[in-house]
């Protein structure tokens, strides 16, 4: 019996150090890319190219001076990214985990490591976007549809 | 009034009897002292009797897996639960496998371990050892040249010191398991995405400061039924005595150091 | 006259238990290689008697001399040498559970003395031919024996290390009439055979004349009747008359 409990653990311990995967060393290469806005966007989600994952986000800091989120990125060595590809944060759906979705460009020559991909795109902020279309900019809605915007931007905000 | 009245009325004053209750304590807090202090230099210095510390490696550390994976796949599921509704309380069900992961390295995996070796391993001690008290067999031993300390205390204080942090270890990832097979199925979150973020979001010292709890709690357990055990007297009701306190005095000892030491380490990290 | 020093003497010992005296200024002595039983009505401290010339307990006055050689005050690593030369058989045999027959008989060896095992276990099992039981015996475990097997492996494992002293509690309390004339004649065999000093208590007066050169009463803490084992039954002792002849009344009054 307890030899099946410690198959159970070790198990469940290896496939979770796959899957997380996010410090194993094999060989992967770093690139940044920045964003104007990082969302909900944290280390460890994945980034994807054509849906497939190719990589994970492994770090998530702000530059001091532009005031931009950098992310690096952690790539599988065998995958080339041309050097004009584009990087947006996205989600699997209204509520899924937030992940980078690379959009490889036409360029001949690929992204080094330590590299940077030029073309991002932000985090949407959705309840934003919900908030601006129900209330636009100077009024104008009924009564009804302007406590539900405050409303529905609080929780956005407080992320 | 009789002598007798007088006499009674004497023994049951108040003052009294909450003097003899609190020296009686403090006598029993001196005691377990000692007994501890005599344990950890049996078990620390030579010689050491190995076949002894292996079966008890077995006894405490193999044998109380199952228990400790049945009590950490349920409370792990649970706790999912619970925190995904709290969470949702905020709009912030995604968190919820990192505060679990944090309630279950922290707190629950090494508590819950403990209290099930309380009630398993504790009382098995306090019978075995209560009852070779019962049987001479202790002062057969001394009489045989062996020092049951060195014999019986001292390597049921080991395996269990190092014992309890490794089953602490199997709680915690089972305790995540259970979290992760309930998001999983039942709460719709995605498999690997619950696994990074948790892997992420845990620290070492979440880890590290549980399984230090363990190892405190582990020794808790093992003084508790040697002592109690050591101590037997009064035959078969004496030993059915000693395995009770054991028990009991082991959870309220983990409880307590439990809050200690919390409140230690989130002061240290 | 030279005296010869005694094996085991106590002297002046005391012991009390919740405020009752069970020695009581005791005073005894068994000289070298003879067999000493002690009698005595139940409760009344013969256990206690010896327990603390063991060391298992301390007497709360008194001396208890080994060789001439004051034992009270001993620390526990000298007491573990003292014991080495010790061999005991406790009322209930107190084989170790957990452990099989061979292993209980050659504990001290391999714990103590540091013997190998497969040496060890060659010497329990001649131990245990001594004591009558077969070597099949050797692999089974304590539970799974009767009483008076149990006795003759306990009595094996007191005497496999050739002891100077031996000490009996009760050896044949509990054991059928023929059992008892057994383990009877195995002791006494058995302390001829090394030349041990030999302590024995019990209330089987039987078990007493058989295995003892002498025998000494205690009652009230103290030791009231002494003399040779055929002196018994012939001695004018009212105590030891009351006791000798099983009566319920006479100067000995069960008073626990």
């Amino acid at each position: 019996m307890g030899v099946v409990v410690l198959a159970l653990a070790a198990g469940f311990l290896t496939y979770s150090l796959s899957v997380g995967g996010v410090h194993s060393k094999r060989g992967e290469y770093e690139i940044s890319a920045k964003f104007g806005e990082a969302g909900s966007l944290s280390p460890g989600a994945a980034v994807s190219v054509a849906g497939v994952k190719v990589g994970t986000v492994s770090q998530i800091t702000l530059e001091p001076k532009t005031f931009l989120a950098v992310a690096k990125l952690s790539i599988d060595p065998t995958v080339k990214l041309p050097t004009d590809s584009t990087a947006k944060i996205t989600s699997d759906g209204i509520l899924g985990g937030a992940h980078v979705s690379i959009a490889p460009g036409a360029a001949m020559d690929d992204l080094k490591p330590g590299g940077q991909i030029e073309n991002t795109q932000g985090a949407v902020d959705l309840f934003g976007l919900i908030g601006s279309v129900i209330r636009p900019q100077g009024g104008g809605s009924d009564a009804a549809a302007a406590p539900a915007a405050p409303a529905a931007s609080a929780p956005a905000a407080s992320y | 009034m009789t002598a007798a009245e007088a006499a009674r009325k004497v023994a049951t004053n108040p003052v009294r009897v909450l003097g003899r209750s609190t020296l009686a304590a403090v006598r029993m807090v001196g005691a377990v002292g000692v007994f501890a202090v005599r344990g950890v230099a049996a078990a620390l210095t030579p010689p050491w009797f190995l076949s002894q510390l292996w079966r008890q490696f077995v006894a405490i550390g193999f044998f109380s897996l199952p228990v400790v994976g049945l009590t950490a796949i349920f409370t792990g599921a649970a706790l999912a639960l619970n925190i995904f509704t709290g969470g949702g309380r905020f709009n912030a069900e995604q968190v919820m496998p990192q505060i679990v992961a944090l309630g279950i390295t922290r707190e629950l995996g090494p508590v819950l371990a403990s209290l099930m070796l309380a009630g398993r391993v504790s009382a098995a001690i306090a019978a075995e050892i209560g009852a070779m008290r019962a049987t001479e067999q202790i002062d057969a031993m001394r009489t045989l040249s062996t020092d049951p300390f060195r014999y019986l205390v001292g390597p049921r204080l080991l395996a269990s010191v190092l014992m309890m942090p490794l089953l602490a270890a199997v709680a915690d990832t089972i305790g995540v398991a259970g979290g992760w097979l309930v998001a999983t199925r039942v709460l719709d979150f995605s498999p690997s995405i619950y696994i990074r973020n948790t892997l992420d979001f845990l620290q070492l010292w979440d880890i590290g400061s549980g399984l230090i709890k363990a190892a405190v709690f582990g020794f808790i357990v093992a003084l508790m039924g040697c002592y109690h055990g050591y101590n037997a007297s009064g035959g078969a009701r004496g030993v059915g005595r000693a395995t009770t306190h054991a028990v009991v005095s082991s959870a309220i000892l983990i409880f307590a150091s439990d809050y200690l030491l919390t409140t230690l380490f989130t002061h240290a990290s | 006259m030279t005296d010869v020093i005694p094996k085991l003497a106590w002297k002046g010992v005391s012991k009390r238990f919740e405020g009752r005296a069970v020695l009581d200024g005791l005073d005894l002595s068994v000289a070298p290689g003879r067999s000493l039983v002690i009698i005595g009505g139940s409760g009344q401290g013969k256990s206690v008697t010896i327990k603390t010339a063991l060391g298992l307990m301390r007497p709360d006055a008194g001396k208890i001399e080994l060789d001439g050689k004051n034992t009270v005050t001993l620390s526990e690593g000298a007491r573990r040498k003292l014991f080495s030369r010790v061999g005991v058989l406790f009322q209930g045999a107190a084989l170790f559970d957990s452990l099989t027959i061979w292993e209980n008989v050659a504990f001290r060896l391999i714990n103590a003395d540091g013997v190998p095992r497969k040496e060890a276990r060659e010497r329990a099992i001649e131990a245990l031919e001594q004591v009558r039981l077969s070597p099949d015996v050797a692999d089974r475990f304590p539970s799974e024996l009767s009483g008076g097997m149990q006795k003759r492996a306990g009595l094996a494992r007191a005497v496999v290390a050739q002891p100077e002293i031996l000490f009996f509690d009760e050896p044949t309390t509990g054991l059928d009439p023929i059992t008892a004339a057994a383990i009877n004649e195995l002791i006494s065999h058995q302390v001829r055979r090394l030349g041990s000093t030999a302590v024995s208590i019990t209330h089987d007066l039987a078990s007493a004349q058989t295995i003892g050169d002498e025998i000494a009463m205690l009652h009230g803490g103290k030791i009231i009747w002494r003399g040779p084992a055929a002196e018994l039954r012939t001695t004018d002792n009212p105590y030891v008359r009351q006791f000798v002849e099983g009566r319920a009344e006479g100067p000995i009054s069960h008073a626990v």
